[in-house]
């Protein structure tokens, strides 16, 4: 945006009396996307970014050469998924998604939203970007949307690369559910895309919590640790029977309820407590991080 | 703004607000849910069970959950705690289990783990054990032999293997509690409740021998449908918690679609065939001598486990290789050891039943304190000679 850009936007009524003469007060436009777009660029276009999403994409990759080199016996049990892969490339998909769920996803998403705000301070780019000036709210919001976008892609990274890999070399056809009945090959497909919506979901609440952690500190490598660990220490409480009293509200309960949408019909037992435990969460740690990165002071 | 600029201490009122909004609108909806006036005209006990006998159902669906809090050491996921989708599991944890009824020879039971499933599929002579997790169906054909009835979904339990003994849907656990009625019994009326929605009558059961481990049972009775819809049961010093429950969480009344019960093994699934004959499916099964030891509520059932899941019987090791026998043996190993007039052994204690294991290969449970039953099994009906 150009001087003459400003000098256009600007409105005579909005300058301040009494101020300098000639001050050009720019408020910006209601609904501009370009720092929105200028933040992608900054998530999808670095290096370390890419071997992350590289590092995520290996998962199905190496479960398809794993199922195709040694194909699970019929009956043998294991694991949920796995021994459907040799009937239905698709199911690459949902396993990778199960594979990555309790550890990489959450890895990565931490290793972005950890990022965000500290990770600009850290560089002393913050009080710059500030100072254009950007509203702390929607610098907030903009940074939060970026996560958002960023869970989606990763989710759909991994479950594409899946699908089309399984698909490629096992073949598609009709997709059988964990209740044991088969449903029409893009039947299937839309039950795995219910599963990365709501995958999306679980990870941009975790996202939401790790933009309120990225507010407190000016590490970003610090603030990345302190969201795995809460996800981490999350899921190890989730596991220990005798706190059951408070599972249902670690962050990371529901995460495994996906399953639901693999079933038919569809149940709603687990995953719409699921989906209101993402929204809660993201709305009380987005509130959260918007009280703390108002009022602090930017150091850096 | 401006007062949030000169203090920022403020801000922190909106996430405040909303961790409010959402505990607060949690629980409100569920103070609200429970305490809906539930207006229902009175009715007797006796009416109630009537009701309940003569109620027609035709066909429910629905959600089930099922919560134990027995007071026994908490299972792992792995040996059926909390959310596994294995048959067996339901004696720990929380388990939700999706029910569909429409007649008693077309049921199916789902039981729902974390990513997994297992499903008990009964359509006329047929029947299907699905696992998702192994990827197995295990196809049942019950013969037709002519005078032989053709038995529920509760009745067939024995005759299914790998069937839980445990009361899968509330009918069941609502007609095995009502049976027990009789000059042992206390039963009365409570408030009503709402269960899944619906304003129910409450049924309290309780037995007079106080030295029954039950408290009461609690059986909800749907004010509409005269159909059982909760069954809870109360350990004694425990009244508000109660130690078993299993009820419908969402239940819809109208009959559920044919197809729900027609099921075809999925490409690729291990299927088993087997062919049951009821006239003779307990032949097969070598049937071990049993004694009942007292009477009502505190009745000790005595029966001799069989030799392949006794671990201290002689050639336990092969037993112990299947998961049951290994499940069944670590869990032995971690129980008080007891000894008495009647041999050693080993003591399961929970809040509504104990269970004694003697080391010559016994089994006595009851709903009885664990002093109780090293008495019965002292009794010389419990040797089982």
């Amino acid at each position: 945006m150009s001087v003459a850009d400003l000098r256009q936007s600007s409105d005579p009524a909005r300058v301040p009396s009494g101020g300098p003469v000639g001050a050009v007060v720019y408020r910006p436009h209601a609904v501009s996307s370009r720092f929105f777009r200028s933040e992608l660029l900054l998530i999808f276009g670095r290096r370390r970014n890419w071997v992350g999403g590289l590092i995520l994409a290996t998962v199905p990759i190496l479960i398809a050469i794993a199922v195709k080199v040694s194909p699970p016996s019929p009956g043998g049990g294991g694991m949920n998924f796995l021994n459907q892969i040799t009937q239905n490339g698709i199911f690459v998909a949902l396993s990778a998604l199960t594979l990555e769920m309790p550890l990489f996803l959450p890895l990565a998403v931490a290793a972005i939203a950890g990022d965000t705000v500290a990770g600009e301070a850290h560089l002393g780019t913050l009080r710059y970007l500030l100072t254009v000036p950007v509203d702390r709210t929607r610098l907030l919001v903009v940074k939060f949307g970026a996560i958002a976008v960023f869970a989606l892609v990763a989710t759909l990274l991994v479950a594409l690369v899946g699908a089309m890999l399984g698909l490629a070399l096992f073949g598609g056809g009709p997709v059988v559910t964990l209740s044991g009945t088969t449903l029409p090959f893009w039947t299937g497909a839309a039950r795995l895309l219910l599963v990365i919506a709501y995958i999306t979901m679980c990870m941009t609440a975790l996202g939401a919590i790790g933009l309120f952690v990225s507010t407190l500190t000016e590490q970003p490598i610090g603030a990345t640790i302190a969201i795995l660990v809460l996800a981490l220490g999350s899921e190890i409480m989730d596991a220990i029977p005798q706190l059951s009293v408070i599972h249902e509200y670690l962050p990371t309960h529901y995460w495994a309820a996906f399953g639901d949408l693999l079933r038919d019909p569809i149940s709603t037992a687990a995953v719409v407590p699921g989906i209101w435990s993402a929204l809660a969460y993201t709305a009380i740690f987005g509130a959260a991080a918007w009280a703390r990165f108002g009022g602090r002071d930017v150091t850096s | 703004m401006s007062v949030m600029a000169s203090r920022p201490i403020l801000r922190w009122a909106l996430p405040a607000g909303v961790v409010v909004a959402v505990l607060g609108g949690g629980v409100v909806s569920n103070q609200l849910r429970a305490a809906a006036n539930v207006t229902l005209p009175e009715r007797s006990p006796a009416q109630l069970i009537v009701d309940v006998q003569s109620a027609n159902l035709t066909g429910v669906s629905g959600t089930v959950v099922e919560k134990a809090a027995l007071g026994l050491p908490t299972l792992p996921e792995r040996l059926g705690g909390d959310g596994s989708s294995q048959l067996n599991s339901l004696i720990s944890g929380s388990h939700t289990l999706r029910v569909w009824y429409s007649g008693p020879d077309k049921t199916r039971v789902a039981l729902l783990g974390a990513v997994g499933e297992s499903d008990i599929i009964r359509n006329g002579n047929e029947a299907w054990i699905w696992s998702s997790t192994g990827n197995t169906a295990t196809h049942l054909t019950v013969k037709d032999t002519p005078g032989v009835m053709h038995p529920g979904l509760g009745a067939s339990a024995g005759v299914l293997p790998s069937m839980s003994s445990v009361p899968m849907t509330p009918q069941q656990a609502a007609s095995a509690a009502l049976a027990v009625l009789g000059q042992t019994t206390r039963v009365s009326t409570e408030p009503g409740t709402r269960v899944a929605g619906r304003s129910a009558y409450v049924l309290s059961i309780a037995p007079k021998d106080t030295n029954s481990l039950i408290d009461r049972v609690r059986v909800a009775i749907d004010g509409a449908k005269h159909v059982p819809t909760q069954v809870e049961v109360f350990a004694k010093g425990h009244p508000n918690e109660a130690a078993f429950s299993i009820g419908f969480s969402q239940v819809d009344f109208s009959r559920p679609n044919a197809d729900r019960f027609a099921f075809t093994p999925p490409a690729g699934a291990k299927v088993d065939d087997q062919t049951v004959d009821p006239a003779h499916a307990f032949d097969q099964v070598a049937k071990p001598p049993t004694a009942v030891i007292g009477s009502g509520w505190t009745s000790v059932l005595a029966t001799r486990l069989p030799k392949d899941l006794n671990p201290a019987a002689p050639g336990a090791g092969a037993g112990a290789q299947s998961g049951k026998g290994l499940g069944l043996d670590m869990v032995l190993n971690t129980l008080p050891q007891v000894s008495g007039a009647w041999g050693h052994g080993r003591l399961l204690q929970s809040r509504l039943f104990s269970v004694l294991f003697t080391d010559d290969g016994r089994v006595l449970a009851g709903a009885v304190s664990g002093d109780r039953l090293q008495a019965a099994a002292a009794d010389p009906a419990a040797a089982l000679r």
